[in-house]
C-alpha cells in the first residue's frame, strides 16, 4: 500500500515538474482556464453580496401611509387608533405635513422652499412597523392599510428591495448558466491539452503497452497533469477574483455612501474555495480521462 | 513452460499465419525458431507474449491459458516475459538508461533498486559506459544490446527474441547469440527466431522450423 502511494506520488510529482518545465504552453492553457473560471466566480460573489445587502435592507421593513390632502384632524385620529389596535402593527409614528416640510427644508438646506406655493404640498403620514417580516404578510397588511378611510396610499418601503430580490434571482440563474457553460469549456480545454500530449507521446505509449503497461498506468501521468492544471487554474481564478474584489470594493463603498448604504463585495469563504478547487480538479480529470480513453484505444499494441 | 495446443492464427483478411500448431518448450530450455520471411515466426512469438491472440486452440505460458485470459489481464502476462522486438521499439527521446528503466517503471519498482538493476543489465550487455548516451548515437549492434538489456532488466523467466541477429554482421551476431546463451545458463527459458539457420546449427539446440504456418521436419 505504501509502495502504491509512493508510485502515485511519483507520477504526481513528475506531472507537476513537466508542467513547470514548459512555462509557455502551460501558462497559456492555465490562463485560459483560470479566466474561464474567474468569470462565473466574480458574478457569483457579486450576486451573493447583493443578496446579503438586500437581506439586511428588508430585515426591518416599514410601511408608510400617506393621507389625502383633504384629511382632517378627526380622520388622522381615526387612522391612528385603527393602527393602535391592529394586531399586525407593532408600532407607528405620525409625521405631520408641517413636520415633513421642516424636515425637508432642513435636510436640503433650503429655507423658504414653499414661499411661492399657496399651501404645503406634502401629505400627513404614518410610518408603520409591522409585526411579521414575512413578504406575503407584509403585502396583505399593505393592502389592508391602504383601504383605511382617507388614506391615499400605503407604500411598502422595501418594495423596490423586492424588485432587487428578483434581480438577484436572475443573477443566480445567470451564474449557474455561466458556470455550467464554463464547466463544459474546462472539460473541453483539458481534453484538448491531454489529446496533444498523448499524440506527442505516441511512441512511448505504444512501447509501454508492448512491454506490459496497464491502461491505468498509461493514463496516470495524464490524469495527474489534469489534476495539477485544474488545481492551479482554480487557485489562479481565486487570486483573480480576490484581486477584483479588492479593487472594486472602495469604489462600491464610495458609491453606496451617497445613498447612506454600506455595500461590500465579499471574497470566497474557505468552504466555497474548497468546492471550487474540487470541482475544477474533477472536471479537468474528466476531460483528461475522456481524451485518454479515446486516444489510447487508437494506439495499438494488441 | 510454453505449450501450444492446436493453435491457429487467422489475421483479418483471411490469412492463416499459423495452422493447427502443437508443441511445447520446457522450463529452462533454449529453442530456435527458423523459417523464411512470412513463415509465421513473429506471429508465433506474439501469441506467447500476449500481443496477439489465437483464433482457435490454447496457448499456455507458465501455467496461464492466454486464450482464456481477459484482455485486461494480458499486461500482467507481458510483465513476466522479456521480449526483444524485431523492430527494436527503442525510444529515441530518452537516453540508454531511461530506455532500460521503462519496464521497471511499469512494474512499479522502487527507484533506487530499479537503478541498480538497470546498471546490472547494462553491464551484462556491455553498455554500462553508455548509460547517458542517446540511442541514436549507438551502432546497430549496440542498439540490439540495448533492446536485450530492456528485455532482461526485470529478470523474466521467459526471454523471446524476434530475429535479434538480423542486419548484424556474423561476428556481432555470434556475440549476441552468446549473450542469449548466458541467460539460458542461469535458468531463463529462451526462444530465438531467425531466418538464417547457419547461426543456430553451432549450438546444438532444438530447432523448430516453420513454413507457411506449419512445422517442417
Ligand atoms: N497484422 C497482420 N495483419 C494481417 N496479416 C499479417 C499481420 N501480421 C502478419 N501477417 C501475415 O501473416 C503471415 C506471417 O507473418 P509473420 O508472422 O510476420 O512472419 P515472419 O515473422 O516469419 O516473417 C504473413 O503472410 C504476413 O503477411
Ligand atoms: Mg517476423
Amino acid at each position: 500500500m505504501k509502495h502504491y502511494l509512493f508510485l502515485h506520488w511519483q507520477s504526481a510529482r513528475i506531472a507537476l515538474v513537466k508542467i513547470l518545465r514548459q512555462p509557455v504552453g502551460s501558462l497559456l492553457s492555465l490562463a485560459m482556464l483560470s479566466v474561464a473560471m474567474a468569470l462565473p466566480l466574480s458574478l457569483y460573489l457579486t450576486v451573493m453580496s447583493v443578496q446579503d445587502w438586500v437581506g439586511k435592507l428588508t430585515a426591518t421593513p416599514q410601511i408608510t401611509l400617506f393621507m389625502e390632502q383633504s384629511a382632517e384632524e378627526a380622520d388622522i385620529a381615526a387612522v391612528g387608533s385603527a393602527l393602535k389596535h391592529h394586531p399586525r402593527v407593532k408600532g407607528y409614528t405620525f409625521v405631520s405635513k408641517k413636520q415633513a416640510l421642516t424636515d425637508l427644508e432642513k435636510r436640503n438646506g433650503l429655507n423658504g422652499l414653499t414661499e411661492g406655493l399657496d399651501a404645503n404640498p406634502l401629505p400627513d403620514a404614518f410610518v408603520v412597523t409591522p409585526t411579521s417580516l414575512e413578504p406575503k404578510q407584509l403585502e396583505l397588511l399593505q393592502k389592508e392599510l391602504s383601504g383605511l378611510p382617507m388614506v391615499e396610499e400605503a407604500q411598502f418601503d422595501a418594495s423596490w428591495a423586492k424588485r432587487l430580490y428578483g434581480m438577484v434571482d436572475l443573477g443566480k440563474h445567470l451564474t449557474l448558466f455561466l458556470a455550467l457553460a464554463l464547466g463544459v469549456a474546462l472539460v473541453l480545454i483539458t481534453h484538448n491539452t491531454i489529446r496533444m500530449q498523448i499524440l506527442a507521446r505516441r511512441d512511448e505509449i505504444e512501447v509501454s503497452k508492448l512491454i506490459g503497461a496497464t491502461d491505468s498506468f498509461i493514463r496516470r501521468p495524464f490524469l495527474y497533469h489534469a489534476l495539477w492544471q485544474g488545481l492551479l487554474a482554480g487557485l489562479v481564478a481565486w487570486g483573480l477574483t480576490s484581486w477584483l474584489v479588492a479593487v472594486a470594493n472602495p469604489a462600491i463603498a464610495e458609491f453606496a455612501q451617497l445613498y447612506n448604504e454600506q455595500v461590500e463585495l465579499r471574497g470566497l469563504a474557505p468552504l466555497e474555495l474548497a468546492l471550487v478547487l474540487a470541482g475544477a480538479v474533477l472536471l479537468a480529470m474528466l476531460g483528461a480521462r475522456l481524451a485518454a480513453d479515446h486516444h489510447l484505444r487508437r494506439v495499438s499494441a494488441s | 513452460m510454453i505449450q501450444f495446443d492446436q493453435v491457429t492464427k487467422r489475421y483479418p483478411g483471411g490469412i492463416d499465419a499459423l495452422k493447427n500448431l502443437s508443441f511445447g518448450i520446457e522450463t529452462g530450455e533454449m529453442v530456435f525458431l527458423a523459417g523464411h520471411s512470412g513463415a509465421g515466426k513473429s506471429t508465433l512469438l506474439k501469441l506467447i507474449s500476449g500481443l496477439e491472440r489465437a483464433t482457435t486452440g490454447n496457448v499456455m505460458v507458465s501455467g496461464h491459458n492466454l486464450s482464456k485470459l481477459r484482455r485486461s489481464q494480458l499486461p500482467f502476462v507481458r510483465q513476466h516475459i522479456g521480449v526483444v522486438f524485431q523492430d527494436h521499439k527503442i525510444l529515441f527521446d530518452r537516453n540508454v538508461f531511461d530506455n532500460v528503466m521503462l519496464p521497471l517503471d511499469i512494474i512499479g519498482f522502487d527507484r533506487r533498486e530499479a537503478a541498480r538493476r538497470v546498471r546490472a543489465a547494462l553491464d551484462k550487455v556491455g553498455l554500462l559506459g553508455k548509460e547517458k548516451v542517446m540511442p541514436i548515437r549507438l551502432s546497430g549492434g549496440e542498439q540490439q544490446r540495448l533492446c536485450i538489456a530492456r528485455a532482461v532488466v526485470h529478470r523474466p523467466a521467459v526471454l523471446i527474441a524476434d530475429e535479434p541477429s538480423a542486419n548484424l554482421d556474423r561476428a556481432y551476431a555470434l556475440d549476441i547469440m552468446e549473450l542469449f546463451k548466458s541467460f539460458h545458463q542461469v535458468g531463463v527459458t529462451v526462444l530465438i527466431s531467425a531466418h538464417d539457420e547457419t547461426l543456430m546449427e553451432d549450438y546444438g539446440r532444438r530447432i523448430l522450423r516453420l513454413k507457411e504456418g506449419q512445422f517442417t521436419a
